[in-house]
Formats: C-alpha cells, sequence, structure tokens
C-alpha cells in the first residue's frame, strides 16, 4: 500500500517577489520580472538582462541564528522560501517546545538545488595573475600561493549543490532522508517526484522540497549566451521572453527558489494541517539522444508525460490544464507542443497550456517548484495564470497557450513539465484534494 | 515487492582502470595513492591525492561517439569508462555496445534490454572548469590590474578581434552540468528509463543506487546504471580541501601510507579521483537471460546530521540511525551482518564519530574493510567504489584487508589480511557526507533457491 502525499505549505523567492500573494497576482496581471541585470555589469555581454531577485537579502530571521554564514544566494532563497512553507503548514516554529516534539528523522529534505557561484573577483584575479604569458599556461606554483592566501575556505565550501539541503537540515532539525539532484532545468520536478516517493513508501511522513538557483553571475550568463540560449532582446528585456511565439528568440535566465512542504495525508489530517492539494502523478525519463538538443519528437517528454498520467491513474481528459515547461527557446517549445499532442491525441487541443517563464523568466533548477507552487494557486483560486507576450502565432505550436490574460476555469487536476540539458524529462500531476 | 540484484558492476579508480583491477588490487593490499602529476601541486602542505592510471576515453565509446567525448569534463569521462566496464561485466548489448562491435554484440549470450525500461543514475560533484582553459580566455580581457574586464570578456574592442567570452568553445557549460555524467552514459547506452543526478557528495552513490532499485521496485524500470563519479583531483579541489584542513600534511614522503582511516596515526584524507557503476536488475528479468547475478539489494536508508559541514554527532546517532533502517528493511539483525564497508573520513573526529555510531548498533562489531586509505577520497565516486568492492566481496566470498590501519581506534575489527572464503552473508555499506547526508545498503549474497 502506498501512502497519499499532500502539500501542506509553500513558499518562493522570485524576480516577481518572495510572497505567494504578491506575486501571484503579479502573475495573473501578465507583469514582468525581467529587467537589465544588476547582479554585475553586463552591459557588454551579448544578454543585457535577466529575471533577478531584486535588491534580495535573507530574512534577519535566518541571519541571525548565526548557522548560515557565508551560504550562498541559492541557500538564502532556500532558506526563506522554506520558512514561508513551514509556516503556512502549521508547523512549530523551530526552537519552540512544540517543535521539539517533532520526531527529526520523520521529517527529510530533499531539493532539486544547483551550485553556488564562484567567488567571482577571487577567481578570476588569482587566474589572471599568475598565468604565464610567454608560455600561454597558468604558474601553478604562484597559483596555489595565492589561491591559499585569497579563497574563503567556507565560501568555497558552500558553492557544493548539497548545502541547501544541509543549511535546511539544520533550521529545521530535518534528520530524515536527505538528497539533492541536479538534472540541470528538471532538477526541483524531479525532486519534488521523488520527494512523494518517499513519503508513499513510508520513508517519511514530511519532506520540505523544492529547489533553489542562481546562474545570473558572469560564468552562468557567459555559459549560455555562448550556448545562444538566450534571448538577446536587449532593447525589450519585458517582451523577450515569448514563450509559444513566432518570435521566439531564446530563454531569459531567472533565479530564485520554490519549496514545498509535501506531507503523508493521513499526518497531515491528524494534526489538522491546511491541505491546499494532492500530488497524485510524477513520471521521469530521459531523451538518450544528443547533449546539445532534445529529441526532435519529444520522445522523453512523451515518455515522462504518460508515466505521470499511469502514475496518477488519470487519462488526457482529465488533466484540466499544463504548466508548460515552455522556455521560450525555438526547440523546447515546438518539442514541448508536439509531445503534448503525442501524448494527449485528441484532447491536446482542448487543453489550456502556459508558461510563466514569460513573466518569471527561467529559474534553472528552481523553475520547477515555483511552477508547481503556480499549479497549486491555478486549483486554489480556479483561474489560469496567462503566458505573456504571446502574439504571433507559430504554425508549429498551434494549441490553447492562454495568451496574455489570465482565465478562469473549472481545474481539479494540473500537469507540469521541466525538460532539461542532456534529455532530462519530468512530469508531475498535482490534483484538488478530495477526502 | 520486486526484488533486485546486481549483475554487472564497473570501476575506474586509482586502483584500476576496470572493477577487476580495481578489486585485485584491494585484495592484495595495494595503495594508489602517489605524488600529484595532473598539474604543479609544489605550494600545496598535501601534494599527494589518489590518480586514475591514463586512459583514453574515445576507447570506450562508439566511434560516432568520439566527437562528444571533446565536451567532457574529468569527471564525466571517468563515469563513461566505468560505465563501459559495468555494461560490458553485465553483457547487455545497448546501443553503444552493439555499434562498438560493428552491429553485433560480443557473444551470442549478450542480451539487449528494452531501452525504455533502463535507468541511469549516476551521483555527480562540482564539477571545476579548467583553469587553463578559463583563464586563456580572461587574459584576454585582463586589466592591468589582473581583474577582468566585463566589457572587454563581453565584446572586443577592436571588431576583428574575439571577445574574452567568445573564445570559450560554444558548448563550454555542457562540460560541467553535474547532469552530463547520466546523460553521456543515457545516450551511448541508450537507456530511455527514469533518469537522475544526486549530488550528495560522498553519499551520492548509495542515494542513486537506492533511488533507481525504488524505480524498479515500483516497476517503473527493470534495469539501471547506478553510481557515482567524481575528480577532485584538480587545483581547486586541492585549494578547497587544503584551505577546509581536510587534508594530511604529513604523508608527501610516504603517499601509499598517508590516508589512515580508523588508525591511532590518522592525520587527515587525501583527495582522489575515480568511478563506479553497477548495473542492477530486477530479479526475475536478470534470471530470463542467465545474468550472473553478485548480489542482492536488501536495504537502504538515508538521513541528515543536520549539523554543519564536516561536524560529526559525537554519539553519531545518525549514522546509527540509517544502519538500524537499512537492516529493518532487509529484515535482518545486527549480528547478521558479516561485514561492514563504514564511511572511513580518515578524518578524526568523523572517525571516532562512526565508531560511537556503529558500535550503538552492534553489540559485538563484524568485520570492518574500506578500500579508503588505498584510493582516497572521491567524492560522489567513494561509495560507488565500495558497493563495487562489496558486491564482488559476495560474489567470490573474499574479504579485503584495510590498508594503513596499524592501531586501529578502540581496537574495532579491522580486516589486516585478506580471508578466503570469508562466509559472507550480508555486507552494510555506509557513507556519510560533509554536509551531513548518510546513506546506508545492505547487499546479501544471492543464492538460487532450489
Amino acid at each position: 500500500m502506498r501512502h497519499r502525499v499532500v502539500i501542506t505549505g509553500m513558499g518562493w523567492v522570485t524576480p516577481l517577489g518572495c510572497d505567494i500573494e504578491s506575486v501571484w497576482r503579479r502573475l495573473l496581471a501578465g507583469e514582468s520580472g525581467v529587467a537589465p541585470i544588476r547582479n554585475f555589469d553586463a552591459r557588454a555581454f551579448p544578454t543585457t538582462f535577466a529575471a533577478e531577485v531584486k535588491d534580495y537579502h535573507v530574512p534577519d530571521k535566518i541571519a541571525a541564528s548565526g548557522k548560515h554564514s557565508r551560504i550562498s544566494r541559492a541557500t538564502g532563497f532556500a532558506l526563506d522560501a522554506a520558512h514561508q512553507a513551514w509556516a503556512q503548514a502549521a508547523l512549530p516554529e523551530p526552537g519552540t517546545p512544540e517543535h521539539k516534539k517533532l520526531n527529526p528523522y520523520d521529517i527529510g529534505a530533499y531539493l532539486g538545488s544547483g551550485e553556488g557561484s564562484l567567488d567571482f573577483s577571487t577567481f578570476t584575479r588569482t587566474a589572471i595573475a599568475n598565468w604565464k604569458r610567454d608560455a600561454d599556461t597558468l604558474d601553478m606554483a604562484g597559483w596555489g600561493r595565492d589561491a591559499l592566501k585569497s579563497f574563503n575556505a567556507l565560501a568555497e565550501i558552500e558553492q557544493e549543490p548539497a548545502l541547501p539541503i544541509n543549511h535546511l537540515s539544520m533550521e529545521f532539525n530535518a534528520r530524515g532522508p536527505a538528497l539533492n539532484c541536479l538534472t540541470a532545468c528538471a532538477a526541483s520536478t524531479q525532486a519534488l517526484g521523488e520527494a512523494t516517493e518517499i513519503i508513499r513508501r513510508g520513508d517519511a511522513s514530511i519532506m520540505i522540497s523544492g529547489g533553489a538557483h542562481s546562474m545570473i553571475h558572469p560564468f552562468g550568463v557567459t555559459g549560455f549566451n555562448r550556448l545562444t540560449a538566450l534571448s538577446t532582446l536587449n532593447d525589450d528585456p519585458r517582451r523577450a521572453c515569448r514563450p509559444f511565439d513566432a518570435t521566439r528568440s531564446g530563454f531569459v535566465i531567472g533565479e530564485g527558489a520554490g519549496v514545498l512542504i509535501l506531507e503523508n495525508l493521513q499526518h497531515a489530517l491528524s494534526r489538522s494541517a491546511p491541505i491546499l492539494a494532492e500530488v497524485v502523478g510524477y513520471g521521469s525519463s530521459a531523451d538518450a539522444y544528443r547533449v546539445t538538443d532534445q529529441h526532435p519528437e519529444g520522445r522523453g517528454a512523451v515518455m515522462a508525460i504518460n508515466e505521470a498520467l499511469k502514475d496518477a491513474g488519470l487519462t488526457p481528459g482529465d488533466i484540466d490544464y499544463i504548466n508548460a515547461h515552455g522556455t521560450g527557446t525555438k526547440e523546447n517549445d515546438s518539442t514541448e507542443t508536439h509531445a503534448i499532442k503525442a501524448a494527449f491525441g485528441s484532447h491536446a487541443g482542448r487543453v489550456p497550456i502556459s508558461s510563466i517563464k514569460s513573466m518569471m523568466g527561467h529559474l534553472i533548477a528552481a523553475a520547477g517548484a515555483v511552477e508547481a507552487v503556480t499549479c497549486v494557486l491555478t486549483l486554489r483560486d480556479q483561474i489560469l495564470p496567462p503566458t505573456a507576450n504571446y502574439s504571433v502565432p507559430d504554425p508549429e505550436c498551434d494549441l490553447d497557450y492562454v495568451p496574455n490574460e489570465p482565465r478562469p476555469a473549472r481545474v481539479d487536476a494540473v500537469m507540469s513539465n521541466s525538460f532539461g540539458f542532456g534529455g532530462q524529462n519530468d512530469t508531475l500531476i498535482i490534483r484538488r484534494y478530495r477526502p | 515487492m520486486r526484488r533486485v540484484v546486481i549483475t554487472g558492476i564497473g570501476a575506474v579508480s586509482p586502483l584500476g582502470l576496470t572493477a577487476a583491477d580495481s578489486f585485485n588490487a584491494f585484495h592484495s593490499g595495494r595503495s594508489g595513492v602517489d605524488t600529484i602529476g595532473a598539474f604543479d601541486a609544489s605550494s600545496f602542505p598535501c601534494r599527494i591525492a589518489g590518480s586514475v592510471p591514463a586512459f583514453k576515453t574515445a576507447d570506450f565509446v562508439p566511434k560516432s561517439y568520439r566527437k562528444s567525448t571533446k565536451i567532457m569534463a574529468r569527471d564525466i569521462e571517468l563515469a563513461v569508462v566505468a560505465a563501459d566496464n559495468a555494461v560490458r561485466d553485465a553483457r547487455l548489448a545497448t546501443r553503444g555496445i552493439l555499434e562498438s562491435g560493428g552491429g553485433k554484440a560480443p557473444a551470442d549470450n549478450w542480451y539487449a534490454p528494452d531501452p525504455s525500461r533502463v535507468g541511469c543514475n549516476i551521483g555527480a560533484g562540482l564539477i571545476c572548469a579548467d583553469l587553463n582553459e578559463l583563464t586563456e580566455a580572461m587574459v584576454r580581457a585582463a586589466n592591468p590590474d589582473n581583474t577582468l574586464n566585463l566589457a572587454r570578456w563581453g565584446k572586443s574592442d577592436n571588431p576583428s578581434e574575439s571577445s574574452g567570452m567568445d573564445t570559450l568553445a560554444p558548448l563550454w557549460l555542457l562540460k560541467y552540468l553535474p547532469n552530463m555524467l547520466s546523460c553521456h552514459v543515457s545516450i551511448i547506452h541508450d537507456t530511455r528509463g527514469p533518469s537522475n543526478t544526486i549530488t550528495c557528495q560522498q553519499a551520492s552513490a548509495g542515494l542513486a543506487l537506492s533511488e533507481a532499485c525504488r524505480t524498479i521496485q515500483r516497476d517503473q524500470a527493470d534495469v539501471a546504471l547506478v553510481g557515482g563519479g567524481e575528480s577532485l583531483v584538480h587545483p581547486m579541489g586541492l585549494m578547497r580541501w587544503t584551505l577546509l584542513k581536510l587534508l594530511t600534511e604529513s604523508g608527501n614522503e610516504n603517499p601509499a601510507t598517508a590516508c589512515r582511516p580508523y588508525d591511532a596515526r590518522c592525520s587527515g584524507t587525501v583527495i582522489s579521483e575515480g568511478a563506479g557503476v553497477l548495473v542492477i536488475e530486477e530479479l526475475e528479468h536478470a534470471r530470463r537471460r542467465g545474468a550472473d547475478i553478485y548480489a542482492e539489494i536488501k536495504g537502504m536508508a538515508s538521513c541528515a546530521s543536520a549539523l554543519p559541514l564536516g561536524q560529526a554527532d559525537p554519539a553519531g546517532e545518525p549514522l546509527a540511525h540509517v544502519c538500524r533502517r537499512a537492516l529493518a528493511g532487509a529484515k535482518l539483525r545486527p549480528d547478521d551482518v558479516s561485514a561492514l564497508l563504514p564511511p572511513a573520513s580518515a578524518l578524526p573526529q568523523l572517525d571516532q564519530s562512526d565508531i560511537a555510531g556503529i558500535s550503538s548498533v552492534f553489540s559485538s562489531l563484524p568485520p570492518m574493510t574500506t578500500p579508503r586509505g588505498a584510493v582516497g577520497d572521491a567524492g560522489a565516486a567513494s561509495q560507488a567504489i565500495d558497493l563495487v568492492m562489496a558486491a564482488q566481496m559476495l560474489k567470490r566470498q573474499i574479504l579485503c584487508p584495510t590498508v594503513n590501519c596499524d592501531q586501529p581506534l578502540h581496537d574495532i575489527p579491522v580486516v589486516k589480511s585478506p580471508k578466503t572464503p570469508a562466509d559472507l552473508a550480508h555486507v552494510l555499506i555506509l557513507a556519510r557526507s560533509l554536509a551531513g547526508q548518510h546513506s546506508a545498503i545492505v547487499l546479501s549474497r544471492y543464492q538460487e533457491a532450489h
């Protein structure tokens, strides 16, 4: 027998803000979180804009604990989002007598978090200063001496992708199953799916799950610019990300975190927790095609969608909304459309699809988690967020993308897709809770 | 519940380029730790590491895929080589094996699996960028004070010259994404089932194996390639581990005896590199195709210490917890364990914590052994190598010795010389990452039911 898994709390840190309700209102209003980059001077880069979390500071309550010095930006986002989710789930505040009564081994953490960014100034200076121009190579002995004096041990180790869950474990005394997966842009959807499986099989009653990431740093943007994956519409950042539109030209890099409290249904009922929705289906697959391209027919995406439907015991006709991966690249959006048609058959034209990346940008490893939060909000409020910046239809993308305006709808079961570089595909199905 | 067994093993480690070579070295007590040769480490207090012998990745991929080896960081190369070793050992005629053989499997008794029923789950670390490659690009955009000029990095002053960033290969980023270990392996061997990349440092491989094993148990796959790969033998890796004060500084003269887990004279670990990949398979699936079975996966558990990086509970409570959970899952009692591969961080405080935790579970400790003293700490590859060794110990009924543990702390029963036949029924493999994630795996001797 497998346990049912429900969502009892949610939090996020996003380019549109850092609390659930205001960001949700802005998404429904079609607002954009995209603007010129402030994290570093990107004026000469092919892409000069991004969806940054603006003027961000880790909340004092978290910073003051003394447990989280030198944390990466991603870890700060994760702690912030997790506190929001923990509070919404009506779980006892860490440090209180009620918190001490929880069984720490029954609470786990599974994130799809990305690596922290390099100590840019130290990294670049030590490397450049020790370059031997006559030999076109680094003087390693010189670099070693310089590096040992210049780098900070804590700041270095905080870049490890296992560190966000380490900080969550410490903050909430969560000693249950502890995992981080880093499957590129699919990571946090995968984390939510696998965390669901952990509760289903009884290895924990509560999982703190989701993801956090920031690649808005010089080498991150360099990497995506070299791949020519980013939109370069520098004159019009707010309209740069155009999922499913014929004029789409690349994704917009974002940053942030989404964290959900997943809970064993019986556990949630026994403590009268607020039940926001139920996770009913999860599918995962690999394209096994190319490192650089998706399979042209979305072979892996179709398999992930079908596996999730099978897992949920649902058919395409049961799905009322698809929160698309919808990055705004030429390739993704047509492949994803193709995959939805292949998996949904005659229902493909009837199911509304939208991409919040049009407003929020692409949060990379964290994207799936903020999209899962969005899915829960569609179930709660019976309204779908739009795909912003949609104006020119593409014959390759001929489904219903909820263009530009939010849409009231009867929503019972929703699907969220995430596809990563290298052919990683994950799909979640979330449903309104019914006893 | 569907039962899951190990039907193939592969490893590339400082002890050899195959699982068999690595095992033979472990068995004979040879060390793979030596002076660092990959780069000039002369300004570091610890100048030794476990380094993998020379190999050419192109020799381990089909011809059509050789071009892709140019976009593989060393961590990826190691995983690709170990996966080739494992798939061949399991006699799986995957796409890569068939292509390498001109469309034919090496022998009639090889088996071509259904790609959609094969998963891939390989743990990875934080992959370091190649310093020379990146610096060569950066110096084109350097300011006189050795800072990077972001304007010239992004765009050249002179339109006929390329900017700093433009000298990087277009696919530069893809060399360094942790999921590329699994992705390249999944492409080479055409594994289309559930795929994941666990990044939990030293606990990654056991967690990856557990996750993949669950996908087989719940019938989402029949076969999976699992394990981990990482190279810490990199200037950035050495710098980080030096600054964190994890490395021994007393072993430069005698590298082979430098890494001394659980020994009274332990003064720190050494960095290492490698990869281990195991083919795990649903039991009936394995039997139908006549696969050789190394061991059965009986128990799996995971937990966190909830402590700051590098610290461990003095009582070893989290480690004791995963031991108990994994044994309970396997329906075994502590007395049933015939050998134990402990985390073996070779860091005095962590080693003491291990012993306290393990001692609280077992009334009398089973024989303990680890290849860590001979290999060093290979991050996400560490537990993968341990699992590959444990699978062979069970199959061959051999207990391998631990090197460099002459005076075991608290007189724990460390295996000092090889034992054959060892009568091994159940082996417990434990890992703890520096960041506090734990994983425990119980492997059991597989015996055909009569």
